[in-house]
């Protein structure tokens, strides 16, 4: 039998599968659905991260180097600290306890921690007389910043008390370490969008096994190898309709929340290669051909340890030793990569040589596995 | 409705009961969860500052940031693996002290601070580390602050995280066990021909379904229980939280006998279970986020049963105080049960007619 010939085999199943599918009024139904609430998870997730501390400040007693930064704006957000001045101690006080909100230039905002420096603080400390400032929290602030907060207090009355630094040229020997991403973090949204384009995969993959179950347990599959079809076309269109189930629906997902502004044909390629992977485990999970539980169970024993690296990637650091290891850790790296930070082809290639040579081990077994099982039947 | 035959069903599933893999699930989640939620995702949505250290001579700094509370503080022998740590962003910052450090201090020589921060640690968590390691250094070198600090706290600490993921997993658990566990099983006696077989007999459909619902409650009841003493969250007021947890399985075996009466084979509950889920665990995610308008989550129904076990578990509240909630998931699942009876007969129709 020639190519076309089978192709044309491979392609009638392929028809065959899906057809099942749309057949299926409430799978056509809540599929979708179930793309559109990933991706308003995804869009209700933050899509900035607030890295600065929103402080109040009444400083008017306040001199010093301290005291004009705060007076000239010149501490910033991208110095961890958001001042926002207050003219009344009292104004700060309900601030911080009442919850009050306070306009400046023409924002609402509102402080969870408010800093009082006395009104004669400068001359209490020129004159060696003890004084006290008074910081504000709200008990929802983590202790480590209330401790913060504090010892900021004491440094900048040091300053002003004509107290030099214990260490020489603070400023100049802070070293930042790797590509300095103040005011450009990954945020929550860009973390979470590798991890629910791998679980539409997954999940998908369980359709798979389903439909290959199915098929093993009502011998549907014995039936089509008689016809023309051989073994492989069989195992083919059941490839490929995993393959096409998953990677359509993973990527629609991505076009959703806009992925796909940034190397798009990298992307399709690290799904792609997800794709072929999660059919693999989708051929693996059907072939024991039990009932739908049964099948379901097998499939979670593969997505659970298969979404670790997609897991892992929402932690700051690099993954364990053992999860880079993991089957799925290479095309995950290649999506982190490219929707989270701006990576390109050269970043990618290794990790996309190892999900290939897993891919194709995965693919294969599943194969071998699968093939064996419909002979058998 | 006949006792005597809904027992004798419910009898039959829980002998064959072990043998269904979801019946594992029910009752290995709570271990599962609690380890994955409380061990890895603990630590996600309220990341410390984290600071490393490479102490050569026995610092008092090192030891001043060991006491300072809520930085997550990592001692190492390398600076070049430090520098990798803080590379990687496993660390925040990193922080040098050579031999004889502290001595430098006092003697007022101003040894330079070889502090570092890695390129993706917040700006927010560089100053935390920064003015806290200057504090620290501050003390070793004795000098009376010029000011004192009074720290007025006003207003309600938040929750830890792992409190408010308790949740998330007391719904897991109520889901797993009360849902999953009746919806497949009547999805596989349809499958198998068992449930032809048992409607030909004295047993009727409303029998069957009496017989899994109270599988499910059982099972979400008892699992509801354990996931919450794992956790160390069963609270002081015993009545009160056997009361929600109760309603609350209750709400979700009802949910559980919907969809398996709702769902013709199991490629239907799957999917049907693959979406409407979200919207089971919707109200969870507002525990997390509480700065996210916490009414919304009011919408969905589990937010009745789930907000008396929180408030019951995790806030000490007594029966007093949660009845109201639960009297609203007691309505909605006075609500539930004529679509449970529609749902119900339809699925007996359809058996009859396919047998």
């Amino acid at each position: 039998m020639n190519a076309a010939r089978r192709a044309a085999i491979v392609r009638a199943i392929v028809a065959k599968d899906l057809r099942e599918f749309s057949r299926d009024r409430l799978w056509m139904v809540l599929t979708p659905l179930m793309l559109v609430f990933y991706v308003g998870i995804l869009w209700l997730l933050p899509s900035t991260v607030d890295e600065s501390i929103d402080v109040g400040v009444y400083a008017r007693g306040l001199g010093g180097p301290v005291g004009e930064a705060l007076a000239s704006d010149a501490i910033s957000a991208e110095q961890g600290i958001d001042v926002v001045l207050f003219d009344d101690a009292e104004a700060l006080a309900a601030a911080v306890i009442e919850g009050t909100e306070v306009e400046v230039d023409g924002q609402k905002r509102s402080v969870a921690v408010g800093i009082a420096f006395p009104d004669d603080l400068a001359a209490t400390l020129a004159a060696g007389a003890p004084a006290t400032v008074t910081v504000y929290v709200d008990a929802a602030v983590p202790a480590e910043i209330q401790t913060a907060m504090t010892a900021f207090v004491r440094e900048a009355t040091y300053g002003l008390a004509g107290i030099g630094l214990p260490v020489s040229q603070a400023e100049a020997e802070l070293i930042v370490v790797g590509e300095d991403r103040v005011g450009a973090q990954i945020s929550p949204q860009e973390r979470m969008t590798p991890l629910i384009a791998v679980m539409v995969l997954l999940v998908e993959s369980m359709a798979l096994a389903g439909l290959v179950a199915v098929e093993i347990q009502s011998r549907t599959a014995k039936a089509v190898v008689a016809s023309p079809a051989s073994v492989g076309d069989l195992l083919s269109a059941k490839g490929l309709t995993g393959t096409l189930l998953a990677f359509s629906q993973a990527g629609l997902v991505l076009l959703l929340v806009g992925a796909f502004g940034y190397e798009p044909l990298l992307l399709v390629v690290a799904l792609l290669i997800g794709s072929i992977m999660t059919a693999g485990f989708g051929m693996l999970a059907g072939s024991a051909g039990r009932d739908f539980m049964t099948t379901i169970f097998i499939s979670m024993v593969f997505i659970i340890p298969m979404a670790v690296p997609a897991v892992a990637a929402l932690f700051p650091g690099a993954a364990s030793g053992w999860v880079q290891l993991l089957p799925t850790y290479g095309f995950i790296e290649t999506i982190v990569g490219v929707t989270a930070y701006g990576q390109g082809w050269s970043d990618s290639v290794g990790y996309l040589l190892m999900s290939s040579v897993w891919c194709v081990a995965i693919f294969g077994a599943g194969w071998f596995i699968l093939r064996r099982r419909v002979e058998a039947l | 409705m006949n006792l005597r035959i809904a027992w004798q069903v419910l009898k039959k599933d829980l002998r064959l009961g072990p043998r269904s893999p979801i019946l594992l699930w029910a009752i290995v989640f709570p271990l599962v969860g609690t380890f994955v939620v409380q061990i890895v995702f603990g630590s996600l949505f309220a990341p410390q500052p984290r600071l490393g250290i490479v102490d050569e001579g026995g610092s008092q700094v090192a030891a001043e940031m060991a006491a300072v509370e809520g930085i997550d503080l990592r001692l190492l022998d390398e600076e070049s693996a430090l520098t990798q740590l803080v590379r990687d962003n496993d660390l925040d910052a990193g922080l040098v002290l050579p031999a004889g450090f502290d001595e430098q201090i006092r003697a007022g020589e101003q040894p330079p601070l070889q502090f570092f921060v890695g390129g993706e640690s917040l700006a927010s968590n560089r100053l935390i580390l920064a003015v806290t390691t200057l504090d620290a250094v501050r003390s070793v070198e004795g000098t009376t602050a010029p000011v004192e600090v009074e720290l007025v706290a006003s207003g309600e600490p938040v929750l830890p995280m792992s409190s408010r993921m308790m949740p998330l997993l007391v719904l897991f658990a109520l889901l797993i066990a009360g849902v999953f566990v009746p919806a497949f099983s009547i999805v596989q006696e349809r499958e198998s021909g068992t449930m032809t077989a048992l409607l030909v007999s004295p047993a009727r459909g409303v029998d069957v379904l009496a017989a899994k619902a109270m599988m499910g409650l059982v099972l979400a009841f008892l699992m509801t229980l354990v996931t919450l003493w794992l956790n160390d969250a069963l609270g002081t007021q015993p009545a009160a939280l056997l009361l929600a947890v109760l309603v609350g399985a209750l709400m979700l075996a009802e949910i559980g006998l919907l969809f398996g009466s709702g769902a013709k084979d199991s490629k239907t509950l799957f999917a049907l279970m693959k979406s409407v889920n979200i919207l089971l665990f919707a109200p969870v995610i507002f525990y997390i986020f509480p700065d996210w308008p916490q009414w919304i989550a009011q919408i969905f129904p589990t937010y009745w049963i789930i907000n008396p076990i929180f408030e019951v578990a995790i806030q000490d509240a007594g029966v007093a105080d949660v009845i109201g909630q639960l009297a609203v998931a007691l309505v909605i699942c006075l609500a539930l049960v004529p679509f449970v009876v529609l749902l119900s007969r339809r699925m007996t129709q359809q058996v009859v007619a396919a047998a």
